[in-house]
C-alpha cells in the first residue's frame, strides 16, 4: 500500500513517514502543494495525507485539482484549524477524513487503516478468532478455549472492535467513538475501567493475555510475542 | 467641501444664513410698507385739495374771482401744483411744471400717477369737477372743468433712501451678530460632545473602566452615552476574559511543560536500558496527550466565548442522550458501586454532539465526586417555556463560596490536589457552561446536606429559534436565576 504525505512541517512529516513505514506502508513525503499535486497525479498512491496549510498551493486546491482530473484516491486532511466550516468544506470537496492537529499518531494510524480497509472487505466473516478466543457475530457469543464468556452488549462491541482490528493499537478516543458513539474528548478513565473489566472476563485464568495496554498509545488485542 | 467643516462651523453657517434671510425679508417688508403708506398719504392729501377746490368752484361762479381765490388759498402750499382747465383753456395754474398727457381722462378714484419732471419727483391725479348751474350764468353747457394736481415727493424719496440705507446697515450688522450668537450657541450646545470626546480619549486597553457621563449630557445624547458605556462594558469584560485566558494558558501549560523537559533531560543525561526509555516515552506521551487535550478544550472555550453559532440544530431527546451516556459510564459506576438512573423526559433543539458533551462532563464530574454505594439521578424536566436536566449525586458538601466559581475555567475546589490524567484540566464544567450559553440556556449548581445538584437549563425551542443568543446576553439570563 502506497501513501503520499504532503506536509510542510519538517518534523511532523518525518515522524509521520517513519511511523507509517513501520506500520508496513510504502510512504512518500513532499513538503509543498505544487509537488504534492504533481506526484499525486503521476503516482499510484492508495491514500494521500494532505496538510491544509501548504506553501505554493493549499490543501483545498490540491484536492480540488485532483478530483477535477478524475483522481479518486482517498484523501485524509490534517489541519490546525478546528472550524466546522473547514470540516464541511473538506468533506464537500471530497476528502475522506479529517484530523485536527495536534492529533495522536495512533489515532492517525487507526484512521488510515480504516480508510484503506474500506471497499476491500469481501464477505463479512461471521466469526472472529484470535488464538483460542472466538467471537460468534450471529449468535453474539464469546468463547475462550471452548468456555463460554458472558459479556454485556457494550463489552461485546468493544471486544468485536479489538478482534476485527487485531494487532492494531487503538487509541482511547477511537474506542470511545466506535463503541459508545462518544465523539468528543471525554473522561479517558472510562475506557480504562471498561478495558480492565473486559480483561478480567477474557484473560483471567488464562496463561496467554490477549488484551494489552500500550502505554501512551492505547490498547491492542494480539497474541503476545514472548509467551 | 461642506462635509469637511466642523459641526460648529456648519451650524454657525446655517444659523447665519437663516437669520440673514429672515432679516432681509423683514427689511424689504418695512421698506415696501413705508412706500405704500406714503402713496396713501399723498392720495389723501390730493383728494383733500380736490374737495377744497370743488367747494370753491361751487361757491364762486365768477371765474376770474375763482382764480384769485384759488391763488390765495393755495399759494402758501409748497410743492403743490395745480392746473384748472376747461376745454384746454387754462383757468388757473400754479405753473412750474407741465402735467403729462396720461393724466387726461382719469378720475379721483384712480391710483395717483408718479412721474419725473426735471429734478422733481411728482405724484399727481386729475379729475373733472362738476359745475353748478348758475342762474343767469353766461355760457350754459360746455366743456367740463378739469383739475390736475401734483405733489412734489422729493422729501419722501429722501426718506426712503435713508430708510433703505439704514435697513441695509441694520440687516448686515444683525446678521453678523446672529452669526456670532449662532457660533456661541453651537459651541456651547456641542459642549457635551467635547466632554464625551475627552472621556473617550482616556480609554485605553488598560483603562477600560472609563465611562461616559450619562447624567452630565443632554437627554438626546444620554442614549448615545449609554450605548457607548454598554460597548465599553462588553469590551472590558471581553478584554478581561482574554487576559485571564492568556494568563491561564501560560500558568497551566508551564508546569507540565517544565516537567516534561526536566524528565526528558534527566533521562538523556546518562545511558539507560530500553525498558526505562520506553517508560519515559510512554509517560511523556500521556502527559503530551493531556496537554493537547487541554489546548483543544481551551480553543473550544475561546470560540464559544464569542457567542458561536451552533453547528447543527436538531431535536434532541435529553433522556435518550442521558441513557446512552449512562451506557458509557456504566463500567466506572459499577466499579464504584454507584447506581445510575434517568427520570423523566424532555426534548430540546440544539447540537446533539455538544449537548452530549455537556451532559457527559457533568456525569463524569458526578461519578468522580460521588460517595461509593450511592445513587446518581438524572432528572429531565420539561415545562412550557424551558426544559432542564439535573444530575444529583451524594458527596462531600461544597463550600457555598466555591459554588458559583465551579464553572470557571481551571477552578479546582482542592487547589493542592494533584490531579490524575483522567481528571482533565479543570475545563469540563467551563465547557458545559459555554455549551449551555451557546444554546441560550444556562448551567447552575446547588449543594445541600451532602447532595450536589448540577442543572442544565434549556430555553423552549421556539424562543431559541427566534433569538440567536450571544454569550453576553445569555450571561444576563443566568445571572437572573
Amino acid at each position: 500500500m502506497k501513501i503520499l504525505i504532503v506536509e510542510d512541517e519538517r518534523k511532523t512529516g518525518e515522524y509521520l513517514c517513519m511511523g507509517l513505514r513501520e506500520a508496513g506502508y510504502a510512504v512518500e513525503l513532499l513538503n509543498n502543494g505544487v509537488d504534492g499535486l504533481h506526484q499525486a497525479m503521476e503516482g499510484d498512491h492508495d491514500l494521500v495525507v494532505l496538510d491544509v496549510m501548504l506553501p505554493g498551493m493549499d490543501g483545498w486546491q490540491v484536492l480540488k485539482r485532483l478530483r477535477a482530473q478524475g483522481r479518486e484516491m482517498p484523501v485524509l486532511f490534517l489541519t490546525a484549524k478546528d472550524h466546522v466550516d473547514d470540516r464541511v468544506k473538506g468533506l464537500e470537496l471530497g476528502a475522506d477524513d479529517y484530523l485536527v492537529k495536534p492529533f495522536s499518531f495512533s489515532e492517525l494510524l487507526a484512521r488510515v487503516r480504516t480508510i484503506l480497509r474500506r471497499g476491500r472487505s469481501g464477505i463479512e466473516p461471521t466469526t472472529l478468532q484470535v488464538a483460542d478466543l472466538e467471537l460468534d457475530l450471529l449468535r453474539r457469543r464469546v468463547t475462550r478455549a471452548g468456555k463460554r464468556i458472558d459479556l454485556t452488549a457494550k463489552e461485546f462491541g468493544l471486544l468485536e472492535l479489538l478482534m476485527r482490528r487485531k494487532g492494531e493499537v487503538l487509541p482511547r478516543s477511537l474506542i470511545a467513538s466506535q463503541v459508545w458513539d462518544v465523539n468528543f474528548d471525554s473522561d479517558t478513565n472510562v475506557i480504562e475501567v471498561a478495558m480492565r473489566r473486559l480483561r478480567v472476563k477474557v484473560d483471567d485464568g488464562f496463561e496467554c493475555r490477549l488484551l494489552q495496554t500500550v502505554r501512551g498509545m492505547g490498547y491492542v488485542l494480539e497474541v503476545p510475542e514472548h509467551s | 467641501m461642506i462635509q469637511r467643516l466642523t459641526l460648529t462651523a456648519r451650524l454657525t453657517f446655517l444659523y447665519t444664513l437663516v437669520s440673514a434671510a429672515v432679516l432681509l425679508g423683514l427689511g424689504v417688508l418695512v421698506a415696501w410698507s413705508t412706500h405704500l403708506h406714503f402713496i396713501d398719504l399723498d392720495r389723501d392729501h390730493l383728494l383733500d385739495k380736490v374737495h377744497l377746490i370743488q367747494e370753491m368752484v361751487d361757491e364762486t361762479p365768477e371765474r376770474a374771482e375763482l382764480a384769485s381765490k384759488l391763488g390765495e388759498a393755495l399759494n402758501s402750499h409748497q410743492g403743490l401744483f395745480i392746473s384748472l382747465t376747461r376745454g384746454g383753456e387754462l383757468l388757473f395754474g400754479t405753473g412750474g411744471i407741465t402735467f403729462p398727457a396720461e393724466l387726461d381722462g382719469r378720475s379721483a378714484s384712480d391710483q395717483p400717477l408718479d412721474w419725473a419732471a426735471g429734478k422733481r419727483q411728482l405724484r399727481g391725479m386729475s379729475t373733472e369737477l362738476s359745475e353748478a348751474q348758475i342762474p343767469g350764468g353766461a355760457t350754459g353747457p360746455g366743456p367740463n372743468l378739469r383739475l390736475a394736481l401734483a405733489l412734489d415727493t422729493q422729501h419722501h424719496t429722501h426718506f426712503m433712501q435713508m430708510l433703505r440705507q439704514q435697513l441695509v446697515v441694520y440687516v448686515v450688522l444683525a446678521t453678523l451678530l446672529s452669526g456670532l450668537l449662532g457660533w456661541w450657541a453651537a459651541r456651547s450646545g456641542l459642549n457635551p460632545l467635547r466632554t464625551m470626546k475627552e472621556h473617550a480619549l482616556k480609554v485605553t486597553a488598560h483603562k477600560l473602566d472609563q465611562r461616559m457621563p450619562v447624567d452630565a449630557v443632554p437627554v438626546e445624547m444620554a442614549e448615545l452615552a449609554n450605548s457607548l458605556n454598554t460597548m465599553l462594558e462588553r469590551l472590558q469584560q471581553d478584554f478581561e476574559k482574554l487576559m485571564e485566558f492568556s494568563s491561564d494558558i501560560a500558568h497551566e501549560l508551564r508546569t507540565p511543560i517544565s516537567n516534561l523537559l526536566t524528565q526528558t533531560q534527566v533521562s538523556l543525561s546518562r545511558h539507560r536500558d530500553p525498558e526505562t526509555y520506553r517508560d519515559i516515552l510512554a509517560s511523556n506521551a500521556e502527559e503530551l496527550q493531556r496537554l493537547a487535550r487541554m489546548v483543544s478544550d481551551m480553543l473550544f472555550l475561546a470560540k464559544t466565548d464569542h457567542g458561536i453559532q451552533l453547528p447543527n440544530r436538531e431535536e434532541v431527546a435529553l433522556e435518550d442522550e442521558a441513557r446512552s451516556l449512562l451506557d458509557f459510564y456504566d463500567a466506572v459506576a459499577e466499579d464504584k458501586e454507584l447506581r445510575l438512573r434517568v427520570v423523566g423526559a424532555g426534548t430540546v433543539v440544539g447540537d446533539r454532539l455538544m449537548i452530549r458533551r455537556a451532559i457527559s462532563n457533568l456525569l463524569s464530574n458526578a461519578l468522580r465526586h460521588a460517595h461509593p454505594r450511592t445513587e446518581i439521578v438524572l432528572t429531565v424536566e420539561s415545562q412550557e417555556d424551558s426544559s432542564s436536566l439535573c444530575i444529583t449525586n451524594t458527596g462531600n458538601p461544597i463550600n457555598a463560596i466555591d459554588l458559583p466559581r465551579l464553572f470557571d475555567r481551571f477552578f479546582r475546589v482542592d487547589k493542592a490536589r494533584t490531579h490524575p490524567s483522567s481528571d482533565g484540566a479543570g475545563l469540563g464544567l467551563a465547557i458545559t457552561k459555554a455549551i449551555m450559553l451557546a444554546h441560550g440556556g444556562g448551567a447552575s449548581v446547588t449543594s445541600m446536606s451532602g447532595e450536589t445538584r448540577f442543572c442544565l437549563q434549556f430555553p423552549s425551542s421556539q424562543k431559541q429559534r427566534v433569538s440567536r443568543v450571544t454569550s453576553n446576553q445569555a450571561q444576563t439570563i443566568t445571572s437572573k436565576e
